[in-house]
């Protein structure tokens, strides 16, 4: 291969987001973070524990600042993050098709 | 040992070429592109006679031996990645064909510098102002780029900046070429990192030298970054006389001392040949020259130089044919071997030798090639590389004067005491190196239009195409003639005599021409059967494992779309706003989300409501598509500066040794 080919084709390649990378990634760190967060809250304890972070529970029924609710957290945290990463990812490649189509065609 | 004419082998080899009917081909020269020629003949059974001029064979690929110390005119690593080279090394050396690690390092202002270059390590040798001053004339360079690159010196500077081209390139390469590099072409830097292969180098740079395909049982990856090579155990000379017994065994003699002086040709066919003997002490052109003889011939293979060969030809080609030939120069090459009383001076094959204060410009260590390069362990044989011009100061300064100047310079480098030197031998070489300077191309043109009117002439090699080139591509070209030859036989005699060996015909200076025919080693081997044209290898011969390979270094070095990677995180990040807003408002408590609000300090006219939501979304989405933006561009740019600095780091090496074509051309 020519230096100059392998040079375009290196120029050229677009990323692409992998859907399940993303979901699993942002997945487990959504989840990991809202455990954390709930974790970190209670092992401080203190009066009126998590008054603000239990706000959360408007979005997601169920969750407190409890251990328990660290748990259901960890599993919110995952399928929400897990959603938000894979549409990042299924939105974004479908922009960049749109526009390489687009380009090829100019 | 190869025989003379009048030993009774060649006599008998002779009868027997003879004896199969015919006239012989005769080679002129017995270098590895003459002898690779003359086997390939001789194995499928058509006569064949090897006429060299000097006392040796091996061309510029010799081993000369002086009291038992063994040495290379340079260094010669045997690496290729044509099939049929490799095997006729292993076929012809077997186990003498050993395998070796290399260290060459850059030697200069008393450090030794990783070689190829690596920058921490060049910063932190050169000292921090040093240092400043390279990493600050390279920023100068990237961010005003000159758009001229007419000399190296321009092409080197625009690149690498000022300093570290006065550093590392300046002064080595006007010791090896002799001019200045505001004087030099920048093409010769061009074509000297056109074949560079960029994903070969970023695998290295990702997996390693062993990285990719076959790894290490598929021997070497020939890649720019080859750290192990083969090697002769009695240096490369030994494959070239086994070659030429085993010719001699095949009934092709190698007569040495034997000069071809003059081709007689009828304007489309040479018929003859006229040999001089040079049977004096020397040997080789320097002794005045003795009797002419006069050989018949059915076709020439010549390894002589271009200008040599036309100036040879009778009758003698037009003017303005002998004017272009003159136009091809040649750089000249002097080795002063120093044998040195220690038994250990330092670990590398060999060193660049960069200070401006020496006229050495490289330094062999030969043990260290093989340990059977001297006959005495506690001793070091160390080859001083002088690039000179015929006739120079240099050239014609008597041995004794030479081996005084390489013992200072040792000294003066501190690689070795004055008083440990023992003893000095000296070796000329002239035309080791054909030179492409601006004239070059042109000249050749002609020269080749020329020699193509004659049918039966197959010019070939290094110095017989003026091609700089390797002992690997020398011998593919000696092998596409004879398989030139062998088709001529078998359409002459309307037979299939040689068993359809010889194939479709091959067009000598293509192979010399395109650099793709000896292209991409890791990718898979070619047969010379399969060069019927040249053709790039890369199309089909891409095997499965390093497609994926490389489709996965493209998807490493891969940009993101900023706008696409903006609008996915607009989207996203408007859409969050929106849903988070619209649960509050769907369910409807009092006060309405007074956390949520707060957004409004970061969202301008946000609020929890309907409208709120909307503007609070779009600005959400316009906030997020900035952020994504900005971060594709980013991650773009680290990965540029990656990808960037791998090319810069294959470019140096290729640029940094000039003479060493491992690097590019394989
Ligand atoms: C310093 C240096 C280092 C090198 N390092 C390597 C390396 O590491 N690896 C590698 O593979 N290659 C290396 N090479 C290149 C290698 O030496 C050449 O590619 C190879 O020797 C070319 O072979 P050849 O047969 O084409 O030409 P040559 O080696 O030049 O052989 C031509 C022969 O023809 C003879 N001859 C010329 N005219 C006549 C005549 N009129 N009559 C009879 N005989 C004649 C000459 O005496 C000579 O023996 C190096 C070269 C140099 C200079």
């Amino acid at each position: 291969m020519t230096r100059q080919r392998e040079e375009i084709i290196l120029r050229r390649a677009v990323a692409r987001l992998r859907a399940a990378v993303m979901a699993v990634t942002f997945g487990a760190t959504g989840g990991a973070a809202l455990f954390l967060a709930t974790a970190w809250l209670l092992l401080r304890g203190g009066e009126n524990v998590g008054q603000h972070l239990g706000l959360l529970r408007n979005y997601l029924p169920g969750y407190s600042v409890t251990w328990g609710g660290a748990v259901l957290g960890l599993a919110y945290g995952v399928v929400l993050g897990g959603i938000a990463g894979a549409s990042l990812a299924w939105t974004y490649n479908r922009i960049a098709d749109l526009r390489g189509a687009a380009t090829t065609r100019g | 040992m190869v025989e003379g004419v009048g030993s009774e082998e060649a006599q008998r080899a002779d009868g027997a070429a003879r004896q199969r009917g015919g006239e012989p081909a005769v080679v002129i020269g017995g270098g590895p592109a003459g002898l690779t020629a003359a086997y390939e003949l001789a194995r499928r059974g058509l006569p064949a006679v090897v006429y060299e001029k000097d006392d040796i064979v091996g061309g510029i690929s010799r081993t000369v031996e002086r009291d038992g110390y063994r040495f290379d005119i340079g260094g010669h690593r045997f690496f290729t990645k044509i099939t049929e080279v490799e095997a006729l090394w292993h076929e012809l050396l077997g186990d003498d064909l050993i395998e070796r690690p290399r260290l060459s390092r850059i030697f200069y202002r008393g450090k030794f510098f990783d070689y190829p270059l690596r920058p921490v390590d060049a910063l932190l040798k050169l000292g921090p102002v040093e240092a400043v001053r390279i990493v600050l004339s390279y920023l100068y360079v990237r961010l005003t780029p000159r758009g001229e690159e007419r000399s190296f010196e321009q092409w080197v500077v625009n690149r690498f900046g000022r300093r570290l081209f006065e550093v590392f390139f300046e002064s080595y390469t006007e010791k090896v070429w002799g001019i200045p590099c505001s004087e030099i072409s920048s093409d010769w830097a061009a074509q000297r990192i056109k074949n560079l292969d960029l994903m070969a180098a970023i695998r290295n740079a990702l997996l390693g030298s062993g990285g990719g395909r076959g790894g290490k049982e598929k021997g070497e990856i020939v890649t720019t970054l080859i750290d192990r090579f083969q090697y002769p155990r009695l240096g490369p000379g030994m494959m070239w006389e086994r070659c030429a017994e085993r010719c001699a065994e095949l009934g092709a003699p190698t007569h040495l001392r034997r000069e071809v002086v003059r081709l007689r040709h009828d304007g489309g066919r040479v018929n003859e040949v006229d040999v001089r003997r040079h049977d004096g002490v020397d040997g080789g052109e320097g002794d005045g020259g003795g009797e002419v003889e006069t050989i018949a011939c059915s076709s020439v293979v010549s390894t002589m130089p271009v200008p040599g060969l036309l100036r040879a030809l009778d009758p003698p080609p037009p003017d303005e044919v002998l004017a272009a030939a003159a136009k091809l120069r040649f750089r000249d090459f002097l080795t002063v071997v120093v044998v040195v009383d220690r038994e250990h001076l330092f670990p590398d094959n060999w060193i660049y030798i960069h200070a401006p204060e020496v006229r050495v410009g490289r330094i062999q260590n030969f043990k260290n090639w093989s340990p059977e390069m001297v006959p005495d362990a506690s001793r070091t044989s160390l080859g001083l590389e002088y690039f000179v011009q015929e006739g120079d100061e240099l050239w014609s300064a008597g041995d004794d004067e030479l081996g005084a100047l390489a013992a200072r310079e040792l000294a003066w480098l501190g690689l070795a005491e004055e008083d440990d030197v023992v003893g000095h031998y000296v070796v000329r070489m002239p035309k080791a190196y054909p030179v492409y300077d601006r004239d070059y191309e042109q000249a050749l043109a002609v020269a080749r239009r020329h020699l193509e009117g004659i049918g039966n002439l197959h010019p070939i090699g290094r110095n017989g195409q003026h091609r700089y080139n390797n002992q690997d591509h020398s011998m593919l070209t000696g092998m596409l003639a004879a398989r030139n030859i062998l088709r001529e036989a078998e359409s002459a005699s309307g037979s299939s005599a040689t068993g359809g060996a010889a194939g479709p015909a091959h067009d000598l200076w293509a192979a010399t021409e395109d650099d793709s025919y000896l292209e991409a080693p890791e990718r898979g081997s070619r047969s010379l059967a399969d060069r019927a044209v040249p053709r790039r290898l890369e199309e089909d011969d891409l095997a499965a494992g390093d497609e994926r390979l490389e489709q996965a270094i493209a998807a490493a070095f891969a940009r993101y779309d900023p706008v696409a990677l903006g609008g996915a995180v607009g989207v996203i990040a408007g859409a969050l706003v929106f849903l988070l807003t619209a649960v509050l408002l769907l369910r409807g408590d009092e006060p309405l989300g007074p956390n949520l609000s707060l957004l409004g300090h970061y969202l301008i006219g946000f609020q929890v409501s309907w409208p709120g939501a909307l503007i609070g979304a779009l600005e959400a989405a316009l906030l997020g598509f900035g952020f994504g933006w900005l971060l594709a561009r980013t991650i773009n740019l680290l990965v540029d500066l990656a990808a960037e600095s791998v090319v810069r780091e294959c470019e140096l090496e290729g640029l940094l040794d000039p003479f060493d074509l491992s690097r590019l051309e394989d």
